[in-house]
């Protein structure tokens, strides 16, 4: 793929209604449903049809104070099952059943139905209480099995639902020096990542009975705000590799070391970790995933940087996140900027030239800024980027994805990356 | 009057266009017209949470610690204002809160195209490194002004600058 052939921008889809009108912290896009979870500084959460821009439900009650966080849990049937981290200290598990035929549930032509008693469709069934202060992130894990909490307190809490409705606190993680600010899983395996306030990473695992640490990144000089993982198989390196035997090398290796990890900091950086894969001495690579080491005493890890991306912000990078279809990479923060970052291979003739930001280890990859949008949410800051598939009527293909930010404005919008010809 | 001005005037008139852009006009020059010194005005009068003095007659706020950069780039709205405040005593208690009322204040007096930047000055407080970081936290200064006894004292603070 040549960047210079075409030149994506960013353009504006839409602007979900009605504006929140406050400042709204973090937006999570339904695992299969065509909605939007936005959770909001006025203690509640919004929930956003993706094909009407339309506010659906709004999810209150159950907090005192902000709730700066939600997260779908993965893997339901037939009702849907929200987490939310509040400022109050506590976190909310709140359940929906999904009408039969989910898929039709949130259409417009089911609205009506809905509408009357909407509020009531959201049932707040459990709260999760033990942290000191403030919860700042919550996360399920890829099966939906664990559910990490993280607080100002410096601790990560694992919880694990034994049975309906009934969380036991399985680990209480206080690796952090100050505030943890964001917690997220490995996308295949039971691998936690938090980053905080104290500039680190910290990555853990269960060994044995106990969750402990495995690894710890401190190569940021701030906070670090927030962490996405890669998704499996990233397409954008897997189908532009080509014949030529370096890249076919560099790609084995990755695939050796799993998804990695990006990261995103007041340092104004953002950076992608790579773990370095165990048991050097194999070559083929790990297509299977059958585990070539089930247990060792050392569990620890190495994750090493792996890149780090163009820089554009000015301010604080807030949020960061990874594209499950495409691997790009989005990034919004305080200066009020989308950015999108795509990963290419490196022509081979430019293997030798000398980069002056570039990664500790020698890679035939690099990452280009292919979009950039200033005054996203007018002059205000951004605090979050996701990336979901579109669900409107303008949507050109089945698989189209688009950005969702949400920001200090109270606005959750919709962006199409538009490819030129 | 009003009527016969509604009956002739077309209501996509593009004098009201006209008058809108001049408006956006003047509204972006008076941005551009604030100045260290009008920065300075409205945080002076704050009081001491402990004194009954203003911050800038204790000369923890000084004309020469407030800095103003414009927009980056000709795209770009956003203005930063940086202040380098200065505690009474190095080992002050109160470092963080006098911070957070000097961003309040401006938070709420400024147009949100500013970003506020509160800094303890170097060498002026044994922590003020950390005071410095906390108060650059957008999420902490948000869980902070959560808390009522916190927001009385700030709302006190405030309640001599009108």
């Amino acid at each position: 793929m040549n960047s210079d052939s075409e030149v994506p921008t960013l353009e504006p889809i839409a602007s979900f209604q009605p504006s929140l009108n406050t400042r709204a912290w973090m937006t999570a896009p339904h695992p299969k449903l065509p909605i939007l979870a936005t959770a909001s500084a006025d203690k509640t959460v919004k929930i956003f049809s993706l094909t009407t821009f339309r506010q659906l439900s709004s999810i209150t009650g159950g907090h005192k104070r902000s709730i700066r966080s939600c997260a779908w849990k993965p893997g339901t049937r037939n009702e849907s099952v929200l987490a939310t981290g509040s400022f109050d200290a506590s976190a909310g598990i709140w359940r929906h059943d999904d009408h039969p035929g989910s898929n039709e549930a949130h259409n417009e032509e089911s609205k009506n139905d809905r509408s009357e008693d909407e509020d009531d469709d959201w049932r707040f069934a459990v709260i999760l209480d033990g942290h000191e202060s403030e919860i700042k992130s919550v996360a399920w894990s890829a099966g939906g099995q664990f559910l990490a909490t993280c607080s100002r307190d410096k601790s990560v809490w694992i919880w694990e639902e034994m049975e309906d409705d009934n969380f036991e606190t399985v680990a209480v993680l206080q690796e952090h020096d100050g505030d943890i600010k964001y917690v997220r899983w490995h996308p295949e395996e039971d691998l936690l990542a938090s980053a905080g306030y104290d500039d680190t990473i910290r990555l853990y695992r269960e060994d044995v009975d106990d969750w402990i640490c495995v690894s710890t990144i401190d190569a940021h000089q701030a906070t670090v705000w927030s962490l996405d993982f890669e998704p499996p198989k990233n397409p954008s390196l897997i189908d532009s590799v080509g014949p030529d035997a370096a890249r076919q090398k560099d790609l084995q290796e990755l695939e050796k070391s799993g998804p990695r990890l990006a990261s995103c900091s007041d340092d104004l950086t953002i950076r992608i970790w790579r773990r370095t894969p165990k048991g050097g001495a194999e070559d083929k690579p790990l297509r299977d995933r059958i585990p070539s080491i089930i247990r060792t005493n050392n569990v620890d890890e190495e994750w090493l940087e792996d890149a780090c991306l163009p820089k554009r912000h000015e301010r604080a990078i807030y949020s960061v996140a990874w594209s499950p279809k495409s691997g790009l990479i989005a990034s919004t923060g305080s200066d009020g900027k989308i950015v999108v970052y795509q990963e290419f291979w490196r022509d081979s003739h430019d293997q030798d030239e000398v980069r002056s930001e570039g990664p500790p280890t020698e890679t035939s990859r690099e990452w280009k800024v292919v979009a950039e949008v200033e005054n996203a949410h007018d002059i205000f800051e951004v605090n979050h980027v996701c990336w979901t598939v579109r669900a409107d009527r303008g949507r050109s293909n089945e698989g189209e994805e688009v950005l969702i930010s949400t920001g200090d404005d109270g606005e959750v919008k919709m962006w199409s990356i538009q490819r030129g010809t | 009057l009003g009527g016969l001005l509604s009956a002739t005037q077309p209501i996509d008139d593009p004098f009201d266009e006209a008058l809108s852009a001049s408006e956006s006009e003047s509204d972006r020059d008076f941005d551009e017209e604030i100045d260290a010194q009008e920065i300075y005005d409205l945080i002076a009068p704050i009081s001491d949470p402990e004194h009954p003095l203003s911050l800038g007659s204790l000369a923890v706020v000084n004309l020469p610690d407030i800095h103003i950069s414009r927009p980056s780039s000709a795209r770009s709205r956003i203005s930063t204002v940086v202040i380098d405040i200065t505690p009474t005593i190095t080992h002050c208690s109160l470092a963080t809160v006098i911070g957070l009322g000097v961003r309040v204040r401006l938070e709420q007096a400024l147009p949100p195209r500013f970003r506020i930047d509160v800094r303890i000055k170097e060498g002026t407080h044994s922590t003020g490194d950390a005071v410095t970081k906390q108060l650059g936290d957008k999420e902490r200064v948000a869980a902070a002004l959560e808390n009522n006894t916190l927001r009385g004292v700030i709302r006190r603070m405030l309640s001599t600058c009108e």
